[in-house]
C-alpha cells in the first residue's frame, strides 16, 4: 500500500481507479488470510505436537501439513476470487470519497468509441480535479472484518489450549518402546523388596528385547519364565499395590509374548515361502507334512485335540469310528503339529501318535475326495461310495466339532465318571454327552428308512 | 454547441419564466428539460395554480409560436387539426386547408380530459406523428413541436380520462402543487400591484436551429453502462407480467407496469438534467430526479391500490428502495 502514488500529485483518474482496485484487492486478500490462516496455523501447531509425541510419523506429518497448507491456500484463493472488486466498484468508491457525481464510474465503464471525445476529455479533466481529494491511505484504510477477529481469537484459544494441555497429555500419547515400558515397570517393582527378583528378570528381558541380535526364541522363553514367576507371585501376594504392579507386568508380558510369537510366525512363513512350500487351502496329500514346521500357538490346541481323540477312541463318542476319523482334513494337521513339538510333560502322547499315524493315512484318501466331492472316490469300498463326508451306515462320521475346555475340577469329575461310564451308563447325563457339539441323529419312531442309497456322483444329476 | 452554452440558454429561459411564475422551479425546469428532449408534458393540478401562465410565459421566452386550445366536450378534431374550406382564389373556388391551432411550436391543451376521446386521439396522434392527415393529405407540424396538456384532478364529472396508451405518449407528468405561504405572498405582490413583468425573448430569430442543436446535445450526453442498467432494472421492477419483475409488495398494486417509453424518458430526462447541472455525463442523482415524473403516469394501478389509496409515486419510491444500484 505504501507503494501507491502520493495523493497530492495529480493522478490521472484512470490510474487512480486502478490504484483503488489494487487496494481493495489487497483488502479482500487480507480478509481471507486473516480468516483462513489462523486456523491453519493452529492445526499445524497441533500436528507439531502430535509429531513430537511420536503419535504420527514423519511422512504422515509432512503429508498432513502439506495438505492442510494446500487446502488453506485453496480456500484463500476461492474466497478472494469473487471478492476482487471490479473497476466499477472501485470507481463508485472513488466517487463517494471524492464527492464526484459518478465521474469515475462513467470514466471507468464507458466505451470511448461511442462517446464524443470532447465530452470524454472534459470528463477526464473534471475527474482529475476530484482525484486530488483522494488519499488512498486515509480514504481506503484496511479494517479487519468481524470474522477475522473471530478467526484469530479462536485459533489463539486453540493454540493456547494445545500449549497448556500438551505437556499433560504427552505421556498418554507418547508411544514408548516395549523395552522401555518393561524397564519402567521393573524399576517400580525394584522398590518393593518382594518383587526384586521379578524386577531383575524384567530388566534382563528389557535388555534382551532391546538387543536386536538376541534370538526371538530366547526372548520368548524368558518371557514365559517371567510369566510363571509372576503367576506364582500373584498367588502369594496380598498387597494390593504389589498385585497391581504384577498385573501390569503380566499384561505387558502378554502383549510382548504375542508380538514375539507373531514375529516368529512371520519368520517361519517367510522361511516356508523361501523353501517353495505349497501355498494352497486345498487339502493335499502332503499338506500335513508341509505344515509340520508350524508350531507356537497351535500347540495347546493340538494337546486338547489329542485328549479328545483319545477319549473318542476309548468309546465315549457315539459316532466314533477310528478308521474314518482321519478323513477330517483338519484334525490330522493339528495332531501332526503336536507331534512336531512334543511336550514331555504332556500325557496321552502315545495315543496321539497312534492316532496321528491313522489320520495321516486317512488324510490321503480324504483329500482326494475333497478335491472333487462329486467324483467317484478311488480306493474306497463300494459301500462307502454311497456316503459323503460325515455320513455312514451308523450315522455321521468324521464330523467336525469344537473342543470345549472344561474347568479343571469339572473336567476331572467328568473324566472320572466317564471312566466308569460303561458301568454306570445312564446314571448321569453328563457322562454320555460327548465333549463336542456333534448333532445326534434325530430319533423318529416308525420313520421310513431311505430305501435306496444313491451313489454320490449321481446325486446332483438325478436331483 | 458547447455544454456551457446550453446551460446558459437554459438558465436564462428559467429565469424569464420565473419572472412570471412564482415557485414551481422544479416544474419549470422539467418542462424545459422535456422540451429539449423533444417530449410532451402533462401538467396536473387544481385550477388557478398558473399552469396556463407557465406555458404562455415559456413560449414567449422561447420566442416561438404558441396556441391554446380549451378542450370542451363539444370540441371536434377538425377544430384542432384544421379542415378543408371552400375558398375563392382568382375567380376560382377551390378547397383550401385551413390549419387548426395544432400548428404551432407550443400548444397548450387546456383541460385535455374534458374533450371526447375522438378529439383527444386527434391531438395525441399529432403528438406522436408530428403530422396531421386531413382528407387524405398529410400536413407536417411545426418543429419544434411541444404539447403541454393540463388536467384537473377534481371535478371529474363529464370528463374523459385519458386512456393508458395516450398517457404513455407524454414524456413527463408533472404535478403542480399549491404554492407555499412565502410563494403565495410573492404571487400576491406581483399580481395585485401595478408592476407587470416583461418577458424577454431568449432564443434568437433563428431559434429553431439553436433549439435543434440543444436537442442534439442532450442526446450526446454520456451515460455509464451501470447507470443504464440501473434504469433498466427500475423499469423492469414495475412490470408485473415479467417473471423477474418487481417484488410482491410492489406487484400487488400494479395492473400494468412502465413501457419502454418510460425508460427512454428517464434516460433522456436524466441527460437533460446533467447538462443543466453542467455535466456531460449522467449520474445516479439525475436518474433519481426524473424517475417520478417519467414513470408515474406509466404505472397503472389496480383496484387494490385505489382502495388502499396507494399512489404511483409510492410505488416508484418502493421500487427505488428495492432495486440496488450495483
Amino acid at each position: 500500500m505504501a507503494s501507491f502514488a502520493n495523493p497530492r500529485e495529480r493522478v490521472p483518474p484512470e490510474s487512480l481507479i486502478k490504484q483503488v482496485t489494487a487496494v481493495l484487492r489487497h483488502h479482500a486478500l487480507w480478509d481471507s488470510l486473516l480468516i483462513i490462516v489462523p486456523p491453519v496455523l493452529a492445526l499445524i501447531y497441533g500436528l507439531v505436537f502430535l509429531r513430537r509425541t511420536a503419535w504420527i510419523g514423519d511422512l504422515a506429518f509432512v503429508l498432513t501439513v502439506s495438505s492442510i497448507t494446500g487446502l488453506g491456500l485453496l480456500a484463500v484463493f476461492l474466497r478472494v476470487r469473487p471478492r476482487i472488486p471490479s473497476a466499477a466498484t472501485a470507481a463508485r468508491l472513488a466517487d463517494e470519497k471524492s464527492g464526484a457525481k459518478d465521474h469515475f464510474l462513467t470514466l471507468s465503464t464507458i466505451d470511448p468509441v461511442t462517446c464524443q471525445q470532447s465530452f470524454l476529455e472534459r470528463l477526464r479533466r473534471e475527474a482529475a480535479i476530484f482525484s486530488e481529494r483522494i488519499e488512498l491511505k486515509r480514504d481506503f484504510p484496511y479494517q479487519p472484518k468481524r470474522w477475522s477477529y473471530g478467526s484469530v481469537v479462536g485459533s489463539l484459544i486453540v493454540a493456547t489450549f494445545i500449549y497448556f494441555v500438551a505437556p499433560l497429555a504427552e505421556p498418554m500419547l507418547r508411544a514408548a518402546p516395549v523395552h522401555e515400558r518393561i524397564r519402567e515397570i521393573a524399576e517400580k517393582m525394584a522398590e518393593r523388596p518382594k518383587l526384586k527378583g521379578i524386577a531383575e528378570a524384567l530388566k534382563a528381558l528389557a535388555a534382551k528385547i532391546e538387543d536386536p541380535k538376541a534370538p526371538d526364541e530366547e526372548k520368548q522363553k524368558l518371557v514365559q519364565e517371567i510369566e510363571k514367576q509372576i503367576a506364582e507371585q500373584q498367588k502369594q501376594e496380598q498387597d494390593k499395590n504389589d498385585r497391581e504392579l504384577l498385573d501390569q507386568a503380566a499384561n505387558q508380558l502378554g502383549g510382548t509374548e504375542q508380538q514375539q510369537s507373531a514375529s516368529g510366525k512371520d519368520q517361519q512363513k517367510d522361511q516356508q515361502n523361501g523353501a517353495g512350500g505349497i501355498q494352497s487351502n486345498l487339502p493335499q496329500d502332503n499338506q500335513g507334512e508341509s505344515k509340520q514346521s508350524q508350531g507356537g500357538s497351535g500347540e495347546s490346541k493340538g494337546e486338547r485335540t489329542a485328549e479328545l481323540s483319545q477319549d473318542m477312541q476309548q468309546g465315549k463318542s457315539t459316532q466314533g469310528n477310528p478308521k474314518e476319523t482321519g478323513q477330517d482334513k483338519n484334525q490330522p494337521n493339528q495332531s501332526e503339529t503336536k507331534n512336531s513339538q512334543p511336550d514331555p510333560g504332556q500325557p496321552g502322547k502315545d495315543q496321539n501318535k497312534q492316532k496321528a499315524d491313522k489320520n495321516q493315512g486317512g488324510s490321503k484318501d480324504g483329500a482326494g475326495r475333497n478335491q472333487a466331492s462329486e467324483e467317484p472316490p478311488q480306493n474306497v469300498a463300494p459301500g462307502e461310495r454311497l456316503y459323503k463326508n460325515g455320513e455312514g451306515k451308523e450315522g455321521l462320521k468324521g464330523a467336525r466339532y469344537v473342543t470345549v475346555q472344561l474347568p479343571e475340577d469339572v473336567a476331572a469329575e467328568v473324566k472320572g465318571e466317564s471312566m466308569t461310564g460303561k458301568e454306570s451308563k445312564g446314571n448321569r447325563v453328563g457322562a454320555k454327552v460327548p465333549v463336542s457339539n456333534v448333532p445326534l441323529p434325530a430319533h423318529v419312531p416308525n420313520a421310513a428308512m431311505e430305501k435306496q442309497q444313491l451313489p454320490i456322483e449321481y446325486r446332483g444329476i438325478i436331483r | 454547441m458547447e455544454p456551457e452554452q446550453f446551460q446558459d440558454v437554459f438558465q436564462r429561459l428559467e429565469a424569464e419564466v420565473q419572472k412570471v411564475i412564482v415557485g414551481h422551479n422544479d416544474v419549470i425546469r422539467k418542462v424545459l428539460v422535456a422540451f429539449f428532449a423533444g417530449g410532451h408534458v402533462l401538467l396536473e393540478g387544481v385550477p388557478g395554480l398558473g399552469k396556463t401562465l407557465l406555458v404562455k410565459s415559456l413560449s414567449q421566452a422561447l420566442g416561438m409560436t404558441f396556441k391554446r386550445i380549451q378542450f370542451t366536450p363539444d370540441l371536434m378534431p377538425s377544430d384542432i387539426v384544421g379542415t378543408e374550406v371552400l375558398a375563392d382564389t382568382n375567380g376560382r373556388r377551390e378547397f383550401q386547408f385551413k390549419r387548426g391551432p395544432i400548428f404551432a411550436h407550443v400548444v397548450l391543451a387546456d383541460e385535455i380530459n374534458r374533450a371526447t376521446p375522438k378529439t383527444q386521439s386527434a391531438v395525441l396522434e399529432a403528438m406522436e406523428e408530428k403530422q396531421v392527415t386531413v382528407f387524405g393529405e398529410s400536413h407536417i407540424l411545426e418543429s419544434p413541436f411541444m404539447v403541454l396538456a393540463t388536467q384537473n384532478p377534481i371535478e371529474l364529472e363529464g370528463t374523459y380520462p385519458l386512456p393508458e396508451a395516450q398517457l404513455d405518449r407524454f414524456f413527463f407528468k408533472l404535478l403542480v402543487a399549491p404554492p407555499a405561504p412565502p410563494e403565495l405572498r410573492e404571487i400576491l405582490r406581483r399580481t395585485t400591484g401595478t408592476e407587470v413583468a416583461d418577458i424577454v425573448k431568449v432564443l434568437p430569430e433563428d431559434g429553431g436551429k439553436l433549439f435543434k442543436e440543444m436537442m442534439l446535445l442532450v442526446r450526446q450526453v454520456m451515460i455509464a453502462p451501470p447507470i443504464e442498467d440501473y434504469v433498466v432494472r427500475l423499469v423492469h421492477a414495475t412490470q408485473t407480467t415479467s417473471q423477474n419483475g418487481g417484488q410482491a409488495s410492489v406487484k400487488q398494486y400494479i395492473r400494468f407496469g412502465s413501457s419502454p417509453r418510460g425508460a427512454q424518458s428517464v434516460i433522456l430526462g436524466a441527460k437533460g438534467h446533467a447538462l443543466v447541472d453542467g455535466r456531460v455525463h449522467v449520474s445516479y442523482e439525475d436518474v433519481g430526479k426524473v424517475i417520478f415524473s417519467a414513470l408515474r403516469h406509466r404505472i397503472i394501478l389496480n383496484f387494490q391500490a385505489e382502495a388502499e389509496n396507494v399512489s404511483s409515486d409510492q410505488i416508484i419510491a418502493e421500487v427505488i428502495k428495492q432495486v440496488a444500484r450495483d
